[in-house]
């Protein structure tokens, strides 16, 4: 018995990179629709969302880019769905120099269906009757950092003059009635290191709007610590918060649960991934550990 | 003089700016001052020139590059082959990048955008993807290496791992139900504090070593020589 | 001393002394200058920082003993490279992945200093592959200068700090790469990190070479420590330079951080009883920055 354990506590680190390759595969492929539990921090996104009248502005800001695709990718989108199916108004941006643009351009048309602005197709084809311009806009990208969130606390113009395809904000009435912090609800960032705490040491802290940000998993730690301290009045830690909004709002929409069913990669999918990677994690630094404190035993006998 | 005390100078200035900008506000410079206070204003335009400075700066990169690179593979060095498909790779995405700039302005040259687009979607994002898939694998090699109970410090960094992970797991959480409460008690309190003992830590060195700089204490970043 | 003479503290204090009485006096006059009044609390914790550090700075000068904790980490640097040469394999140095405005890659370039006058000394082989441009070019001139003072400037050759790209995941696979093909014997991943920490020191882990980490990033820590021989931790890498070069002048500061850090941990424990007791909330508000 010592000796199975002590074999397996040397196993070859290919065994388990093997182990973990497949229970990253197959559930994507056999969803297996494990059960979630929400956690506060995203309740108070989803509330927040449920409470804002119809018509408020919400600005959401895509600080990611494709390497955590997989992680902020489905917090985007159940979040622009759900304000869309809330009859809330999105401004989007982006702010991170490699990727946000092309992950912002990406999430918007997942979540409204295929646009072409430049050529006049401005209607949602997953939410008829919301309008690009209208409803929701996109802004793109503009580096700067702190120093853009600053400038667009004092004029979102200046710092967009054109929103991404190219037409002048002014042109459309969404874009053109949000000059300031001042005309947004709350401030929504889909962040990969730093930038969101920029948006809560800076915009929160100065401006007083509140921000939301949904993280990866490795920096949500950090981040608990500005959620606990009002900093942040929502955080989405990594997949698992993900998985939990989602499950929230597919919970109340019907027609989000069947665009998220549709997806070939939805947080429930990914959740389902990483709960199997840790149960095989555990049961290795458990089988780990027996093993050493059986070698140890066996040592001092 | 020139070589010593103008960078003092320089990171001097450059460094209080944001600080007296932060501290203090001054009159608008410019009509056009979206900001209003001219402090802040100029220390904004330093920030903006910075970015210049280090798109400069990407080009002596990138000769680096090529002369590192280069002469690896003139001389058959350990790796010579990679050192040649770095070189290609930089080369071929480079000119369809430039390309795809330059006929976007002119507004010519779809074909050049479409390349550039397909060498990003289906070249760089799945490599962005893949590099970092890795970290799945790896976090389980080192969980599973290092969380063994060695000693007092192991045995309670275990404890706490443990913790988190079946925490999440939703077939654990059916049999213990006060799981997730205790999960989440111990990323809002023990963990918060950690962390922010850490972040005011840090910062406090941070702060310290900033200061160094500003005053010119520190000097090593310069490269200047011991007694300079 | 040699490093204080010609500073700029007396000429910054001039400055600052300067701005604090002209402001409030302009503001009067309504010339639009004047003291943000949303940041006051900053502006005297700021005011109360420089004090103590500069008075620490000027303690040291004159000759007081000062006492600095063992850091491991800095401790097993010559450790390392002394592997590295009986091995007859090089040092990996990766500065982080920031630009040289993030003052984590400033604290790398003072360890990097360190370092390279150690391989200089001992004729060992190292590595500097840079993320950012910036970071680079300073790199390169301290590593020269280094090799310089060791008095080994034959040794230095342009190879020896190079720059690789400025995607993060292109870098950790580039560093990955040099680490698994070329093996370095001691690597240091000391800086600034994100995502690709855990990348880059579990793939040195499975080397077997000896590494030295250190970082303020406070999510990243935690994979160093599980990876690495050594970390150093948040304040331990700022100190770092102070450490290596055990200059007075520099210690000296570091004394100082400590005992503001003091001072800040005694007003948490007074605000925390006032609140607890008393319920006096009052000075939130003046103590949290606009």
């Amino acid at each position: 018995m010592t000796a199975l354990f002590q074999r397996l506590m040397n196993i070859d680190r290919r065994w388990l990179y093997l182990l973990v390759g497949l229970a990253a595969v197959i559930p994507i492929l056999l969803p297996l629709n494990l059960p979630v539990n929400v956690a506060q921090s995203v309740q108070d996104l989803y509330d927040r969302v449920e409470s804002l009248p119809a018509g408020s502005v919400v600005l959401a800001s895509f600080d990611y880019g494709p390497s955590t695709g997989p992680e902020n990718d489905p917090m985007a989108d159940a979040f622009l769905r759900h304000c869309l199916a809330r009859d809330l108004k999105v401004l989007c941006i982006a702010l991170y120099p490699l990727g946000g643009v092309t992950e912002g351009a990406e999430e918007l048309q997942r979540a409204v269906g295929p646009l072409d602005p430049a050529n006049g197709v401005l209607e949602s084809t997953a939410f008829p009757g919301k309008f690009y311009g209208r409803d929701f806009v996109y802004l793109g990208y503009k580096d700067g950092g702190q120093a853009t969130m600053r400038q667009m606390g004092e004029n979102v113009h200046a710092v967009f003059p054109r929103e991404y395809y190219q037409a002048p904000v002014t042109d459309y009435e969404l874009s053109n009635q949000v000059r300031g912090y001042g005309d947004v609800s709350f401030v929504m960032s889909f962040a990969t290191g730093i930038i969101g705490e920029w948006w809560a040491n800076l915009v929160n802290a100065q401006y007083g709007t509140p921000v939301a940000v949904g993280c990866t998993a490795v920096s949500a730690p950090k981040y608990f610590a500005y959620y606990k301290a009002g900093q942040m009045f929502a955080l989405l830690p990594g997949l698992k918060g993900a998985a939990e909004y989602e499950y929230l709002v597919k919970q109340k929409y019907g027609q989000i649960a069947e665009a998220t069913a549709a997806d070939v990669y939805n947080a429930g999918k990914g959740w389902d991934v990483q709960s199997i990677v840790y149960t095989i994690i555990t049961l290795f630094i458990v089988i780990g550990n027996v093993g050493f404190l059986l070698e140890r035993r066996q040592r001092r006998s | 003089m020139f070589r010593k005390r103008i960078p003092l100078l320089l990171t001097f200035i450059a460094g209080m700016l944001p600080i007296l900008s932060f501290l203090f506000r001054g009159p608008a410079l410019r009509d056009e001052d979206p900001t209003g206070n001219g402090i802040l204003h100029v220390s904004d335009t330093f920030e903006r020139w910075m970015v210049i400075l280090a798109a400069a700066a990407l080009l002596l990169g990138v000769v680096n590059v090529f002369q590192v690179n280069l002469r690896k593979i003139s001389n058959r060095a350990q790796g010579w082959p990679y050192a040649l498909v770095f070189l290609l790779a930089l080369t071929i995405t480079g000119f369809f990048g430039l390309w795809d700039a330059f006929s976007r302005a002119s507004n010519t040259a779809w074909y050049a955008h479409a390349a550039y687009n397909w060498i990003v979607e289906a070249g760089f994002k799945p490599l962005q993807a893949t590099m970092f898939s890795l970290l799945a694998f790896y976090v389980a090699s080192a969980a599973f290496r290092a969380f063994r109970v060695r000693n007092v410090e192991a045995a309670i960094l275990l404890a706490a791992a443990l913790l988190i992970m079946l925490g999440v797991n939703p077939y654990v959480v059916r049999a213990l139900p006060f799981l997730p409460d205790l999960t989440q008690w111990t990323l809002n309190i023990p963990n918060a504090a950690a962390q922010r003992g850490i972040i005011i830590g840090a910062a406090l060195g941070a702060a310290s070593m900033a200061l160094r700089i500003l005053i010119g204490i520190e000097r090593s970043y310069l490269g200047l020589q011991k007694g300079e | 001393m040699e490093s204080y003479r010609g500073s700029l503290a007396r000429p910054g204090a001039a400055l600052l002394w300067l701005a604090l009485t002209a402001a409030p006096a302009a503001a009067q006059g309504g010339s639009g200058w004047g003291i943000r009044e949303e940041n006051v609390s900053a502006l005297v914790l700021f005011i109360v920082f420089s004090i103590v550090i500069v008075v620490s700075i000027r303690l040291a000068r004159m000759g007081r003993p000062l006492f600095v904790r063992r850091i491991a980490g800095l401790n097993a640097v010559e450790e390392a490279i002394g592997r590295s040469t009986e091995l007859g394999r090089k040092v990996l140095y990766v500065p982080g992945i920031m630009s040289i405005d993030e003052v984590q890659t400033l604290a790398s370039l003072a360890v990097l200093k360190h370092v390279a006058k150690h391989t200089a000394e001992y004729g060992t082989p190292l590595d500097v592959p840079n993320k950012d441009p910036l970071t680079f070019a300073a790199a390169r001139e301290t590593v020269k200068e280094a090799y310089l003072e060791a008095g080994r400037p034959d040794l230095f050759s342009d190879d020896i700090v190079h720059y690789i790209t400025y995607d993060q995941f292109a870098y950790t696979a580039a560093v990955s790469g040099i680490m698994v093909r070329e093996k370095p014997a001691a690597n240091f991943l000391v800086g600034s990190f994100y995502a690709e920490s855990l990348l880059l020191a579990e793939a040195g882990q499975g080397t077997g070479a000896i590494q030295i980490a250190g970082t303020a990033e406070v999510a990243q820590i935690p994979f160093f420590v599980v990876t690495c021989d050594y970390t150093l931790i948040g304040e331990e890498l700022y100190a770092a330079s102070a450490y290596l070069s055990r200059e007075p002048v520099m210690l000296g500061s570091v004394k100082g951080q400590d005992f503001v850090k003091l001072m800040l941990l005694a007003w948490i424990v007074i605000g925390l009883l006032i609140a607890t007791f008393f319920g006096n909330l009052a000075l939130q508000g003046w103590l949290q920055p606009q």
